[in-house]
């Protein structure tokens, strides 16, 4: 077996020493501060290292396409025949819910409800996946020379990924849905009770604070409530799959299962800041006076 | 020239550890080839060494995450300065000991991150060591030891080792 040795002189053993007594100090006495240099040195250097990252992701999008279009080609007749029973079944709900819409637009004018704007939307690809193990997310291709900054919504038509936690001038870092660290204001659609949407770590979702009152039951739909952060109100979120009730406490809590696959995702939608009314300015609120 | 080289490492890792490392998960956890490299430069390079090739791969690699920059720093200087202290305590080297070494520097770096992250409550402790910890501790053993090997074997690693320190 091959040996090395390593008993050898060092000179630089008091530098390091020195610096690394240096940065524990500074780690422990101005840590917000020091927070913000790096992040702010590392925009460009973020830049740099963006380069080789989309090159590798571009790579990898090549293989993993030439893999689903010729090798993995198993089970698509299948795939094709539910996927055309799908599209009836949604023909005719769709049709259902033109009709709908109509008669809400009438009823609306009739009160006199102002319009909720749509927000503008950045489309970004997401290029790779978190370096560490601790946190759930997304690297996406667009950052700050973009518009793309942190607590923006990340959406893809289907629903809500997660919110934007950090941006360098090319990349953004997007903190997904499913991460336990992540809060997003959610709402029953059908018993319009509110709570805070969390993450949990079986890779699913929890709607917290729900009323105890509340009618909640299995299969009804979440969106997001548009009272804070990041998303306007009525994007899908997911379906409740569960309801936990435990004895003497002060609200329910529901399970969810996501709209979106964060495992599965290519393409996202970023919404952009102030570019949709808060539910205050939706509904005429008066503003208080400064 | 070694600085361009060590760039072109941590931009090579940063990149590998995002895109496809997620595809090679065990338990769903991913290995930390920062941590692994950061670990080899130290035990060769010496302390100063290993501490600012560590404070860099963690900062690099913290742009990329939501883990913030200063705690990715320290921890990855940290494991740096703490191999290439040991690089100069222990005499002789063998791939099996680096292995194990690897995996107890892993594990005891990866039951002090929580705290540092403070992470939310469902993520304690207990939950840490069975879903990320050990599979990750695992993961960096084995390929800070195959890469071991494969320098050891294919290059003059005591040779160059000493004259690099001198």
């Amino acid at each position: 077996m091959r040996m090395v040795n390593f008993r050898l002189s060092y000179n630089a053993r008091r530098v390091a020493l020195a610096l690394a007594v240096i940065l524990v100090l500074g780690f422990l006495l101005l840590p917000g501060q020091l927070q913000t240099v790096f992040q702010t040195v590392g925009s460009p250097f973020g830049w740099i290292i963006s380069w080789p990252l989309q090159a590798v992701a571009g790579i990898h999008d090549r293989i993993a396409d030439v893999w689903s279009q010729y090798v993995a080609l198993q089970g698509v007749e299948e795939d094709n025949r539910q996927l055309r029973r799908e599209i009836d079944l949604l023909q005719e709900q769709n049709a259902q819910l033109r009709e709908s819409a109509a008669a809400t637009e009438r009823l609306a004018a009739l009160l006199e409800f102002k319009k909720q704007a749509l927000p503008t939307l950045v489309a970004a690809q997401v290029i790779g996946r978190d370096t560490g193990n601790w946190y759930k997310t997304i690297i996406l291709n667009k950052g700050t020379s973009d518009g793309l900054q942190s607590d923006q919504g990340v959406i893809t038509p289907a629903g809500v990924v997660g919110r934007i936690v950090k941006t360098t001038s090319s990349t953004a870092v997007v903190l997904l849905l499913t991460d336990p660290n992540n809060a997003i204001a959610g709402l029953i659609q059908r018993t319009r009770d509110e709570g805070i949407i969390e993450g949990t770590t079986h890779g699913v979702a929890r709607l917290k604070y729900i009323p105890l009152l509340s009618a909640a039951r299995p299969g009804d739909r979440v969106v997001t409530s548009g009272l804070v952060g990041g998303f306007p109100r009525g994007l899908a979120i997911g379906t409740i799959t569960r309801i936990d009730k435990e004895d003497e406490a002060l609200f329910q809590s529901a399970e969810i299962s996501p709209e979106v696959d964060p495992n599965r995702v290519e393409e996202v939608l970023v919404i952009l800041p102030s570019s949709f009314p808060t539910e205050g300015e939706r509904l005429g609120a008066p503003k208080p006076k400064s | 020239m070694k600085t361009l080289a060590y760039m072109a490492l941590i931009a090579g890792i940063v990149s590998i550890q995002s895109v496809l490392l997620p595809h090679f998960s065990l338990w769903g956890a991913k290995p930390d080839l920062g941590f692994v490299a950061v670990c080899l430069i130290g035990l060769f390079g010496g302390e100063l060494e290993g501490l600012l090739v560590g404070l860099a791969v963690g900062w690099a690699m913290s742009l990329f995450s939501a883990q913030d920059v200063l705690s990715a720093a320290i921890i990855k200087g940290t494991v740096g300065f703490i191999a290439g202290l040991a690089g100069r305590q222990v005499a002789y080297l063998s791939p099996v000991v680096l292995v194990l070494g690897l995996f107890v520097i892993s594990c005891l770096i990866g039951l002090i991150t929580p705290f540092a992250l403070k992470l939310s409550a469902q993520q304690d402790l207990w939950w840490a060591l069975w879903t990320i910890v050990l599979p990750q501790a695992a993961l960096d053993a084995i390929i800070g030891g195959a890469v071991y090997w494969l320098i050891s074997s294919h290059f003059r690693l005591e040779q160059w080792v000493s004259e690099y320190r001198l």
